[in-house]
């Protein structure tokens, strides 16, 4: 295992990610049997987002480096899988204007998916280079600009993106058991990324980036290739999204998303995967019964009124609670198998 | 020919000016405690409310409802740091960054809870618009009350940084907060006036906002200080003259980017603007004007 440091780094990488897929699959498992109709899309929408989380966790976690971009890069690999597949036919009635040929052509689902991959992954890769040279807030504006762009071109390019209106037509590729699979692979590699020897590299450069320069770590390449899979990952949940709904539109790819699954990753803690899953876990149950209470229900005879915007109230709440009071999340550096395993000390 | 150019330089300065006054509030803070205050919009905000609120209980006279709006801003600005950002001060900037937007989060949302989702008109600054012409030259009233109502409080707060006790105290603070610290200054009262002044600014801000628009929602100050933010990171975060500097350049790439582009890519402007500050970033990872700083000087 060359990647690894040590064999017992890997052990550690692949027992924590085998515990943490099971308790994902169970959850799957269980609503597949159990759930009604209605959940399984609210079920399946919370593993897009648990896609997601990982994905901004492999950048974020590892370099400390705020990242707000990632509902764009989802967006891209949503719309440009989804543009690749949709069938000749309606997209000759969908986009009848569209550009270079986009509407004369169509592709199996696997093989969209990976021009999606490659497109978006490329594009990270791109954006990457600006990115890594830049430091804390600097990269940050980076990454809100990268948002703001590509919203733009989404919202305006109309011929190809249909902006505020719905692409549609999209076949249905995936079901709630694709994406448990799905979910299960990107654990396993945010996690041996985690503990490869380039994730420890790298959260030792966010520590202390001097000292980790002096020490020889390359920094620049070393976040280069974080942000790069973390683009990957997003792409993939982006993917995902679109495979299953068979419509997007351009805005659930904005602000809104972005604090949501932002909220998810800090309340668990953003330095570890036990803590991605749980914040997302935790965040989407909780969000449901706040989004009960919005509606203004009667509960013991009580009627409550309806109350807008409850729902944001909740996840700033989070966001803030958890930095005044525990800013590295709720588990911090903990992963689930050292509930198990004995590791040398605490770090 | 030279009228349109001449049109055109003084929309720009406008727009640099309102985006100047929003980022003198954002660097400001910054300068001192190292926060990003993304909260600064719901401070316009807090000031677009009150007028709402003043207006609804029959305040005619402008000077009150202007003055409330102001006092409004400087209480919530100065209650945000007490609440919010007083427990995250000597975190690093990304926890900073990310409570100030969760706070955001928060006041955004409790305006749509408690007030309206929708626009509510405010029409007691339309006093302040009126057409003005010079030659073939058309600009509004309230262009000239801005750039000038900017250059005046940039004036006042020279004057403050550079005389008043405080003022030296809060420049001296941005250098090395410690020391200012062990010279027998309280932290609380430096960091209380930066945000007391950064409330003022954006009161005002709120004011010029409401006069342009005649309405208040929820997301009324998040688009302004969003630009804002770029104006001071170009600037150089942290520097106060980067940050003016940063806002007018900002006024004039946009305006710019309004007589460039063709008609049909108007909806693109925000994307051309925000793709020349990345390129500005790239060249300059500082900003133009920032303080010069050794990496690791500052633990």
């Amino acid at each position: 295992m060359n990647i690894f440091q040590s064999s017992k780094s890997f052990k550690q990488a692949f027992w924590g990610a085998t515990l943490l897929s099971v308790v994902i699959a169970s959850i799957g498992v269980f609503v597949i049997f159990f759930g009604e109709r209605y959940h399984l899309r609210l079920v399946y929408a919370a593993y897009v987002n648990l896609l997601v989380v990982l994905g901004l966790q492999v950048f974020m976690g590892n370099t400390n480096i705020t990242n707000l971009s990632h509902s764009a890069f989802m967006g891209l690999g949503a719309y440009i899988a989804a543009i690749c597949v949709t069938p000749i036919q309606i997209k000759k009635l969908s986009l009848p204007d569209a550009p270079w040929g986009l509407n004369a052509f169509e592709l199996d689902a696997l093989s969209s998916a990976l021009i999606s991959l490659t497109l978006t992954g490329f594009l990270a890769f791109l954006t990457g280079l600006v990115i890594v040279r830049l430091s804390g807030i600097g990269a940050t504006i980076v990454t809100i600009a990268i948002l703001v762009i590509v919203h733009s071109i989404f919202m305006h390019r109309t011929d190809i993106f249909k902006g505020k209106q719905a692409f549609f037509g999209i076949p249905q590729v995936f079901d709630l058991s694709s994406i448990i699979m799905i979910s299960i692979f990107v654990i396993f590699v945010a996690r041996f990324f985690r503990e490869s020897k380039w994730g420890i590299q790298l959260r030792a450069s966010s520590d202390d980036e001097k000292s980790a320069d002096a020490m020889g770590v390359n920094i620049f390449k070393l976040r280069l290739v974080a942000w790069t899979l973390g683009g990957l990952i997003l792409a993939l949940s982006g993917i995902c999204y679109a495979y299953y709904l068979g419509t997007i539109s351009a805005r659930p790819f904005y602000f809104s998303h972005v604090f949501l699954t932002l909220a998810m990753l800090i309340l668990g803690g953003m330095r570890s995967i036990t803590g991605a899953v749980i914040g997302t876990i935790l965040i989407t149950f909780g969000l449901e019964g706040v989004r009960f209470m919005e509606t203004g229900p009667t509960i013991l005879g009580l009627k409550f009124p309806e109350m807008l915007g409850l729902s944001g109230i909740a996840l700033g709440a989070v966001i803030v609670i958890i930095m005044v009071v525990r800013n590295g999340g709720l588990v911090g550096n903990f992963e689930i198998e050292q509930l198990f395993i004995k590791t040398r000390k605490k770090i | 020919m030279i009228d349109y150019v001449v049109q055109q330089s003084l929309n720009a300065l406008s727009f640099g000016a309102e985006y100047a006054l929003i980022a003198l509030g954002l660097a400001i803070v910054f300068s001192i405690m190292g926060l990003v205050n993304f909260a600064h919009g719901e401070v316009i905000a807090i000031g677009g409310y009150s007028m709402m609120v003043m207006a609804a209980i029959a305040f005619r006279n402008p000077i009150i409802i202007i003055v409330g709006a102001i006092f409004a801003s400087v209480i919530m600005a100065v209650f945000l740091e007490r609440i919010a950002f007083r427990p995250v001060r000597y975190a690093d900037a990304t926890t900073g960054l990310l409570t100030a937007f969760g706070v955001s989060l928060i006041l955004q949302n409790l305006f749509l809870l408690l007030v309206s989702p929708r626009p509510i008109a405010v029409t007691s600054m339309y006093f302040l618009d009126w057409p003005i012409k010079l030659g073939s030259i058309r600009i509004s009233s309230l262009q000239i009350f801005e750039t000038v109502a900017t250059l005046i409080a940039i004036l006042f707060l020279v004057l403050f940084l550079k005389r008043s006790f405080l003022g030296i105290a809060m420049r001296a603070a941005s250098l090395d907060f410690e020391m200012v610290r062990l010279m027998g200054i309280r932290a609380n009262r430096v960091i209380a006036t930066a945000f007391a002044i950064s409330g003022l600014l954006a009161g005002i801000a709120a004011i010029f906002i409401i006069a342009r628009r005649g309405a208040v929602d929820p997301t009324l100050g998040f688009n302004p200080v969003l630009k804002a933010f770029v104006a001071c990171v170009v600037g150089g975060f942290g520097s106060l003259s980067g940050a003016v500097l940063g806002g007018f350049l900002l006024g004039a790439l946009e305006v710019g980017m309004l007589v460039i582009l063709p008609q049909s890519y108007g909806g693109m402007k925000d994307a051309f603007v925000f793709a020349v500050i990345a390129i500005i970033l790239v060249w300059r990872p500082e900003g133009i004007l920032s303080p010069q700083k050794e990496k690791g000087d500052k633990i």
